[in-house]
């Protein structure tokens, strides 16, 4: 009985860091181009990450907040981009990383598939690709604090 | 042939475009917006070591393509050319052979991989190969010809070449582009393969600002073959999109230089001009280890419209004149090349004179992210 105790205290323990190893992904972030900051949720098992702030907020064509203009599905042409999902479905593999999950870019309405690493507490690995990830292009994202108004 | 090939572009469209599908169902919609957005101005970085680096392209520059199949077809244009000799470049020799090309063109492959491709430095290898097929239709030839429009008839010309670009930023507004080829031209088949020592090298270097997304610009240096025969050259890039996002300039002289004008992020229209050039060996015209090369650089003034066809797949049609530059020969002695830039007074081994001739341009292009 007593080992049965301690078998299930292992497993509960090895659970619970892997738990938290994988919520270290929550947070601020901050894309290399300093254009935006995304904050990741966890919403049931999986990880998202949506946009909070941006540099430039309204467009300056028409001065009002920006909207997802570029996105091919034109019924999502006037959603906020204020708000919006640009990481999605991503679930925690192991090892610091992060896979399963897309990446959208509202610059150009292209979603790529994504592989998220984490160097570091404070440092992501972003890797945007194409089929295969050879072809693809890796971001440096930052965490943020905040610190208050 | 031509029918065959166009097929081959069209299917390589289609083919392979669900395995390389990057999207995937959404499973949530876009966040609610009831959040208090304002407590996300005021923040810091997490650890002091964060750096900014300027991306390598600005706003809607036409994409960048990983892989394309292409295919290059010139219309009716007439050849004529010297007897072998010594001559100065604006030298007019009498014509000892003259044909009229019915066409011009073949498969354009090219692939660029990125091995690195991080804020702090991209680097990419590529690989292109070209075929240009000639059909001629002879109109004389003197006894004294050196009989090169039956050998391009005969063989064609290809490009083997094999190239790497590294884009370092060295900080968030300024960076480097270093770019350095090394190309094998000439009239070989693959069974009858032409010797590495006929490899020609080019380089180029760039020095550029970043100031914003919406503009970039760069000066450097560049050893080319783009004139045709060996050449240094000074560079610049100047790449721009207008605050409306509709029109931009793409310039990367000597080697080209756009107008641009964006119809959405999913087609695009260029006009403008590119000069293509490349030192070609003519196996049977080369004596002994000496190296007959045809000095070939085209202008293109042309109009090419691209757009997304599915997925990361695009197609482009570019249609044009092709004036030639020049087409001249030259005999380096133990196949070593030489420089004669724009006023040197070595001699030609051959004048040759081409008309002018529409072209057209199609392919199909895996673009990058």
């Amino acid at each position: 009985m007593r080992t049965l105790l301690l078998l299930f205290c292992c497993f509960f323990s090895i659970a619970l860091h892997a738990q938290a190893e994988a919520d270290k992904l929550l947070g601020l972030w901050e894309p290399s181009n300093g254009k935006a900051r995304v904050k990741v949720e966890k919403i049931g098992a999986k990880y998202f990450g949506k946009i909070v702030w941006l540099r430039e907020p309204n467009d300056p064509q028409t001065n009002q907040p920006k909207v997802d203009k570029n996105n091919p599905d034109e019924s999502l042409r006037n959603t906020p981009l204020k708000g919006y999902r640009i990481l999605k479905d991503f679930v925690y593999s192991g090892k610091g990383e992060w896979t399963d999950g897309v990446i959208y870019d509202p610059e150009n309405g292209s979603t790529y598939s994504c592989v998220i690493k984490m160097k570091d507490d404070n440092t992501l690995d972003i890797r945007g690709y194409i089929g295969v990830k050879a072809l693809g292009r890796t971001d440096v994202w930052k965490r943020m604090q905040v610190t208050g108004k | 042939m031509k029918r065959g090939i166009l097929s081959l572009i069209w299917a390589a469209a289609w083919l392979p475009a669900p395995a390389l599908s990057a999207q995937t169902p959404d499973t949530l919609p876009p966040a609610a917006s009831d959040e208090d957005y304002s407590q996300y101005e005021q923040v810091q970085f997490a650890d002091d070591g964060a750096r900014s680096y300027c991306y390598p392209k600005i706003l809607d520059l036409a994409p960048q393509r990983f892989v394309s199949i292409g295919w290059d077809a010139q219309a009716l244009y007439r050849m004529q050319s010297s007897a072998l000799g010594e001559y100065q470049g604006d030298d007019d020799p009498a014509v000892a052979e003259e044909s009229d090309v019915r066409y011009t063109g073949g498969l354009r492959l090219t692939a660029n991989v990125p091995v690195v491709s991080r804020n702090s430095v991209v680097w990419q290898v590529g690989a292109n190969y070209w075929d240009v097929r000639y059909d001629l239709n002879p109109v004389f030839a003197l006894s004294e010809s050196a009989g090169l429009h039956a050998r391009l008839a005969d063989r064609g010309l290809r490009t083997l070449g094999l190239n790497t670009t590294v884009f370092k930023p060295l900080d968030a507004k300024q960076f480097l582009y270093v770019q350095a080829g090394a190309d094998l031209n000439g009239d070989y088949t693959f069974s009858d393969f032409q010797p590495l020592r006929y490899l020609r090298y080019s380089a180029a270097v760039v020095w550029g600002k970043r100031p914003s997304d919406y503009k970039q610009w760069g000066i450097g240096l560049s050893r080319t073959y783009r004139v045709g025969e060996l050449n240094y050259l000074p560079v610049l890039l100047f790449n721009w999109t207008s605050p409306n996002r509709k029109w931009g300039v793409e310039t990367l002289l000597p080697a080209r230089a756009h107008v641009r004008r964006t119809f959405s992020p999913r087609s695009l229209m260029l006009a403008g001009f590119e000069l293509e050039g490349q030192s070609y060996r003519i196996e049977a015209l080369s004596d002994g280890d000496n190296s007959f090369e045809i000095r070939r650089s085209e202008l293109r003034i042309r109009l090419e419209y691209q757009r997304q066809i599915a997925g990361f797949f695009w197609v482009s049609a570019q249609t044009g004149l092709r004036n030639d530059w020049r087409f001249h020969g030259d005999e380096l002695e133990g196949g070593r090349d030489f420089f004669r830039g724009f006023f040197g007074d070595q001699p030609y081994a051959m004048l040759n004179n081409l008309g002018n001739a529409l072209y057209l341009n199609i392919g199909v292009h895996l673009v990058s992210p």
